[in-house]
């Protein structure tokens, strides 16, 4: 059966990069699979739709096997056709309600996490922050807003610099932030009332995989008795690590820490770039989700109300759903 | 463009080690005493050498133990009254001792730390140490195999220097950024890092980021030995006072570009020292032998004859050449 070129550009927008982002894949995946039911064009036969649907599902989840918004955003949908019956034509507009939904959901999730996260910043708190999080900002700037925050410090966070990112979109809510390096974090941290970071994953034990450097980041917290709040969508949370799935970490190329001339100059130095690490969740005091403030310990609580479903599915087969084979 | 420009985006500087410093300060006191023709004149080549050590490395405890020996010597020689070609020649061959005594102390101390390089071990060093150098060196002359990680160690990037001298004499590198060190410390058997001065509680002030490396090192119960001849000892610490801690801006971080390309509010403090804390260090290398930080009261008593060693404050043997050189 034909997909949609929209579909299809989607999916291809995802694999290259193109779309970047866990909220923006995730919303973008949700997209596709709205696009996908509205273009149907196949025959009206309800089995030959969820087929039809179940193979643009397993499409999307290929582009990007390591991303855990994506696969959630697409068993969020999938989910409940599944669950749905009808005729195709009710099929189609329940994918593209529950898509619409997803998509509102996911944006209305870190002005949620904000207001959540907000709370729990005491009055006259200075603030330390690693990497760039829309939801970590989110809440800094809700809580600056609300007269709770005097100071913000954000990590460079090399190789990328994306505390340059940070820095920009705090200065521009008027936030007094101040840039130090990723090395100076054990020397301030005396002066740190909350640490405040996002997450990339958070698997079911309540680990956070995040930016390279939050893990010694919350380490040096934990020494010195600051709370670690971590901003983290629900869509973040990752079924499969449930199953004993590790998250992959990536290594990326060497020339983004130091420049190709240099690596060429010292062919005996081998420069290694992992852009992720895992924090315990003995490091962490609290995740803020856009449906409440949970302790690390409950992560698999919000697995299995959000996920249960795939949990189930993941439990007697592979660490990654495939749809094509859910249908008879 | 050379690799220096390709870095100097990055902050990249060559800031050099404790070690060449006081080297560097013993060149320039050698040149400032040749035009001198009284007493007031060496006492003005003395001071702004010291003035200028203070502003430049306030927390480098060997400079200052130094400058304090040659100082005795100058007020031991205006007190008897001696010529001023006389003292010239004195201070000269008070340089000379202190440069080969600096070298064959940071040789010795090195040979002692080299002992702890095991065969087969995994190494992790930051920012550049003289010390540490020599120490690789005599494993490699041992012909040990060793394989290395090397932060990149911002602010200065000077670990880049030292990641392509470890590797020209033979030895595997891998560089590391800063946030790195937690993710790769399960990879390594030992930290091994210079200082740029010790308390004499046995806590080491090193370039920043070293307090984080060995908070992490102790989580993973990895060994943390630090290479520090008894000159970089700091005994202003016996009278309570605290190790000055300069602090840099931006200008250690990037560009005047890379800066224009920022926020017009953007700030960044950017420490260059921390404080590691006695507890996360297992032993100091001197040129006396391998001691537990506990101990160091011990070392003192034994090269100074007497617990606290009594010694003249900087600042008052400065006043008391001011004095004595006054009118001649």
């Amino acid at each position: 059966m034909e997909i949609p070129a929209k579909v299809l550009e989607i999916a291809d927008g995802i694999k290259a990069m193109r779309i970047r982002g866990a909220g923006k894949i995730a919303r973008s995946a949700a997209e596709a699979l709205k696009i996908a039911a509205l273009e149907y064009s196949g025959p009206n036969d309800e089995k030959v739709f969820r087929k039809y649907m179940a193979h643009v599902a397993d499409l999307l989840i290929s582009t990007r096997p390591t991303a855990v918004s994506l696969p959630n955003a697409v068993y969020y949908v999938m989910y409940r056709l599944m669950t749905s019956s009808g005729s195709v034509k009710e099929l189609r507009e329940t994918v593209a309600r529950v898509a619409d939904q997803f998509i509102v959901e996911s944006l209305e999730a870190v002005r949620r996490i904000g207001e959540i996260g907000a709370r729990r910043i005491k009055y006259g708190s200075t603030i330390l922050t690693h990497c760039h999080s829309t939801a970590a900002v989110s809440v800094i700037v809700t809580a600056y807003k609300m007269g709770r925050i005097e100071r913000v410090y954000s990590t460079e966070t090399r190789p990328f610099y994306q505390g340059r990112i940070t820095m920009k979109h705090l200065l521009e809510a008027g936030v007094p932030a101040v840039q130090i390096p990723d090395s100076a974090v054990r020397y301030i941290m005396h002066e740190v009332d909350h640490v405040v970071v996002g997450a990339d994953t958070v698997t079911s034990n309540g680990a956070v995989v995040n930016k390279i450097g939050t893990s010694q980041v919350a380490l040096a917290a934990h020494e010195a008795r600051v709370r670690v709040f971590v901003a983290a969508e629900t869509y973040k949370f990752s079924p499969a690590t449930v199953i004993g799935e590790l998250v992959p970490i990536e290594f990326r190329p060497p020339e983004e820490i130091v420049p190709r001339e240099w690596i060429e100059a010292n062919p005996g130095v081998e420069v290694l770039n992992p852009s992720f690490d895992v924090t315990p969740p003995e490091y962490i005091d609290a995740i803020i989700t856009e449906k409440g403030v949970i302790p690390p310990q409950a992560a698999i609580l919000v697995l299995m109300d959000y996920f249960g479903w795939a949990l189930s599915k993941m439990r007697h087969g592979e660490a990654k759903i495939r749809f094509e084979d859910t249908i008879e | 463009m050379s690799i220096e420009e390709l870095l100097s985006k990055h902050g990249f500087s060559a800031i050099v080690s404790s070690t060449e410093y006081t080297r560097h300060v013993l060149d320039e006191l050698d040149k400032g005493i040749e035009g001198i023709s009284s007493y007031r004149d060496l006492y003005r080549v003395y001071r702004s050498i010291i003035d200028r050590a203070v502003r430049e490395r306030p927390a480098c405890a060997q400079v200052v133990n130094v400058l304090r020996d040659i100082g005795l010597a100058i007020r031991d020689m205006f007190s008897s009254r001696k010529s001023v070609g006389d003292v010239r020649v004195a201070v000269r061959e008070k340089t000379r001792y202190w440069r080969e005594r600096i070298a064959r102390e940071c040789e010795e101390a090195a040979i002692i730390a080299s002992h702890r390089l095991v065969d087969g071990a995994t190494v992790l060093t930051h920012s550049r140490s003289t010390c540490v150098l020599k120490a690789v060196e005599k494993a490699r002359e041992e012909g040990k195999k060793l394989e290395f990680y090397v932060t990149e160690s911002r602010p200065g990037m000077e670990g880049l220097l030292t990641a392509s001298e470890i590797a020209r004499m033979g030895y595997r590198v891998r560089l590391i950024v800063d946030s790195a060190v937690r993710f790769f410390m399960k990879d390594i058997d030992l930290v091994l890092v210079g200082a740029e001065a010790v308390a004499v509680n046995g806590a080491v002030v090193s370039k920043v980021g070293t307090s984080l490396i060995s908070l992490i090192a102790n989580e993973a119960r990895v060994r943390v030995f630090v290479v520090a001849p008894i000159s970089k000892f700091n005994l202003e610490t016996l009278f309570g006072e605290l190790v000055e801690l300069p602090e840099s801006d931006w200008r250690k971080l990037m560009s005047p570009d890379v800066l224009a390309s920022l926020p017009e509010n953007y700030v960044a403090r950017v420490p260059l020292y921390d404080v590691t804390p006695p507890s996360y260090i297992d032993g100091i290398a001197t040129e006396k032998g391998l001691f537990a930080p506990q101990a160091i009261p011990v070392i003192l008593k034994e090269v100074y004859g007497s617990w606290p060693p009594n010694i003249l404050d900087i600042e008052d043997l400065v006043e008391e050449l001011d004095r004595l050189s006054r009118g001649w």
